[in-house]
């Protein structure tokens, strides 16, 4: 599997510009260690889905992400026949004979995520996404492939893995999710990474940022964090938020530019009704006073 | 092979743990855990406690306990208990109420289970009007199976999943081509393909509070049978906090649910507050997208005793998500009842059906607008 230790996967994964906190790295780790799918939850924005990009990216994997959706079904996940393509070979054999193998034949077989997964050569990193928003049924039936991973086409026989990938699954936690599924899978809860954590992602992924301004800027959104908000900003706005900031030429943050830019960080409108006036200054100054001790 | 002994019998222990303060912990997890330490290096205690933690734990709201009994476990440090084994001393105090609930449970034990629906038509005629309030234990015993008949209509919604129908709207191309190589290529069967109804999201909020005791046990009784319907119904029960009944209902009985849970969100003397742990649902919840496109149904007398505004407020934030807002307040029953309660006025504007459920005839009703709810409020 490549890395004999937390500390090597976690040397790696900050190489690749992705600074995990040790749950996460212990949670890939043993991903790999005991090749178990892992579910990763947690709030919108804290990084679940970047987690298994960087993790493809250490392996020298090649990711292949299902993003689920109400109604997802093996047509869209697994693999379709190519219809089009086997209308016109049934019109080029009308004059002969026709067998059926010959039109349910791989060459028109499209293949969809989970195929693409289970039936490749290279090492593949497969990002189930959102498993939350698919519905029960396919649960059961994703649950069914990765237990064995394998997959049955009635047309062709069973396509078993040859090497399995490390598969990653997230969810937002809209529902609960079916407790056979989370038997199978390690699981890992991402909260909101530390002050200094956040800080060290703002300066990481946001190049030539000010010192000053990364802490600054992960400081108020700290505050925010704190207020009764309908979608409270994950490290995802805190990113785009400095990026902004930066462009903008600033060092610090004052109550204006932060009035100006609010929008990057709370994608509410009722949230941005309610960082108004003495709300914002409040958290401006907490946030300054808080990055100039810090 | 004394160190590996060691690891294996404090693993094996503290899964046993983890099981009796309430958490699912089979052989498999046992084993996973055992792997899992083996991969990792046990000089560092917050990899053993990931390791532990990862593979013993599958839900968020398990990780406070697991938190706690690894520091007591692996720790030793002292801890508090979990809030779970406090019951037995406290629920003492509601002689009233437990009594009353043994003497049903104990009258199920002994008497023989005769149909409840057979007790005659002029006595179900009788039961079906008396408030529930004034139900004697035996009664509610013998209205338990009318009850469930009656939360087995679930409304549904069109799912976006089409599965074979002949009736439907979208060709399978998929058989038809597989059709037609018996025809030597000619489509001459179109089969097709529907969206299939599946029940709707269902979220229940059920206030236990002191002023609703009477009505909650039968309530309880009717979202135990609508959770026993099957997946998407959610159930909540709420007093001075809010608390997930959901588990609760799927497997213990009723009654043992009702009185965990009313211990958990109820502190006795102080009043209802419903504008707070509505803002709870909305944003542990709420946030999670539970009540998106559901029907939630409120259960409540509408008593609030802080801020009548905080309900006002957050029932539109929660009409905003839902499909629509069903409130049951059992004082409706009488015909000299106005909502001129504070918290009941203030959430009337975002309710689209306000309905009594004070008895079984209004639990009928209840069931048929559940069944048949359009939306009505603007979004």
């Amino acid at each position: 599997m490549g890395f004999q230790s937390i500390d090597e996967l976690e040397d790696a994964l900050r190489a690749a510009d992705y600074l995990p906190d040790r749950g996460l790295s212990t949670a890939l780790y043993l991903a790999l260690a005991l090749s178990k799918p892992v579910l990763l939850e947690g709030e919108a924005g804290v990084g679940k889905t970047e987690a298994a990009k960087a993790l493809a990216s250490v392996l020298d994997a090649r990711l292949i992400r299902l993003q689920c959706y109400e109604g997802l079904d093996v047509a869209h996940a697994v693999y379709e026949w190519n219809y089009p393509r086997q209308l016109l070979h049934i019109r080029a054999a009308q004059e002969g004979t026709l067998r059926e193998e010959d039109l349910f034949g791989p060459e028109y077989l499209i293949r969809r995520p989970l195929l693409e997964a289970i039936d490749s050569d290279e090492p593949v990193v497969l990002l189930i996404d959102e498993i939350d928003r698919a519905d029960e049924e396919f649960e059961a039936f994703l649950l069914e492939v990765l237990s064995d991973f394998q997959i049955t086409i009635p047309e062709l026989g069973t396509i078993a893995a040859r090497r399995r990938p490390a598969v990653i699954l997230t969810s937002n936690r809209t529902r609960e999710l079916h407790d056979a599924l989370k038997r199978r899978a390690l699981f890992h809860w991402i909260g909101h990474p530390s002050i200094d954590r956040e800080i060290a992602i703002v300066r990481l992924r946001v190049p030539g940022v000010p010192e000053r301004l990364a802490a600054e800027a992960a400081a108020f959104v700290r505050e925010l964090r704190g207020l009764d908000l309908a979608k409270p900003p994950g490290v995802a706005e805190t990113i785009d938020w400095a990026m902004a900031l930066n462009a903008l030429g600033r060092k610090e943050i004052d109550a204006e530019v932060v009035q100006q830019t609010l929008g990057s960080v709370l994608k509410y409108r009722e949230d941005v009704d309610a960082v108004q006036d003495e709300t914002l200054s409040r958290l401006v100054e907490a946030a300054r006073a808080a990055a100039a001790t810090g | 092979m004394a160190a590996g002994d060691a690891i294996l019998g404090h693993v094996v222990t503290f899964g046993r743990v983890l099981h009796e303060a309430g958490l699912e912990i089979g052989p498999g997890r046992v084993a996973d855990a055992l792997r899992a330490l083996d991969a990792v290096d046990l000089e560092r205690q917050e990899d053993v406690y990931f390791s532990l933690r990862q593979t013993l734990v599958s839900r968020h709201d398990e990780l406070d306990l697991f938190d706690r009994a690894f520091s007591a476990w692996f720790l030793r440090a002292p801890v508090l208990p979990p809030a779970r084994t406090r019951s037995a001393a406290t629920t003492e105090t509601r002689v009233g109420a437990q009594s009353d609930r043994l003497r049903a449970r104990e009258a199920e034990e002994d008497g023989e289970q005769s149909d409840p629906l057979e007790l005659g038509a002029s006595g179900q005629e009788l039961l079906r009007d008396k408030d529930f309030a004034e139900l004697t234990g035996d009664e509610l015993r013998r209205l338990r199976e009318l009850i469930r008949r009656i939360a087995r209509t679930r409304p549904e919604r069109h799912s976006r999943r089409r599965t074979p129908d002949s009736r439907g709207d979208r060709l399978d191309v998929r058989r038809m081509i597989r059709r037609s190589l018996r025809a030597g290529g000619d489509p001459l069967d179109r089969p097709l393909r529907a969206r299939k109804n599946v029940p709707r999201k269902l979220v229940v909020l059920c206030d236990v509070s002191g002023s609703m005791d009477s009505y909650a046990r039968a309530l309880l009784l009717f979202l135990h049978a609508v959770v026993g319907t099957g997946r998407g119904v959610e159930a909540f029960a709420f007093g001075t906090r809010l608390s997930r009944l959901t588990p609760d209902l799927a497997t213990r009985d009723p009654d043992a649910a009702l009185a965990r849970c009313t211990e958990a969100v109820v502190d006795w003397g102080s009043g209802t507050r419903i504008g707070a742990s509505l803002r709870e649902f909305n944003e542990v919840y709420g946030r999670r997208a539970l009540s998106r496109g559901a029907i939630v149904l409120i259960v409540s007398d509408g008593w609030e005793r802080e801020d009548p505004e905080l309900v006002g407020r957050e029932m539109a934030k929660l009409a905003r998500a839902a499909y629509a807002i069903v409130w049951v307040n059992p004082l409706k029953g009488n015909p000299q009842y106005q909502p001129l309660a504070g918290g009941m006025r203030a959430a009337l504007p975002y309710v689209d059906r306000f309905l009594p459920g004070h008895n079984l005839r209004s639990l009928e009703e209840l069931a048929a607008v559940l069944a048949g709810i359009e939306r009505r409020h603007a979004a």
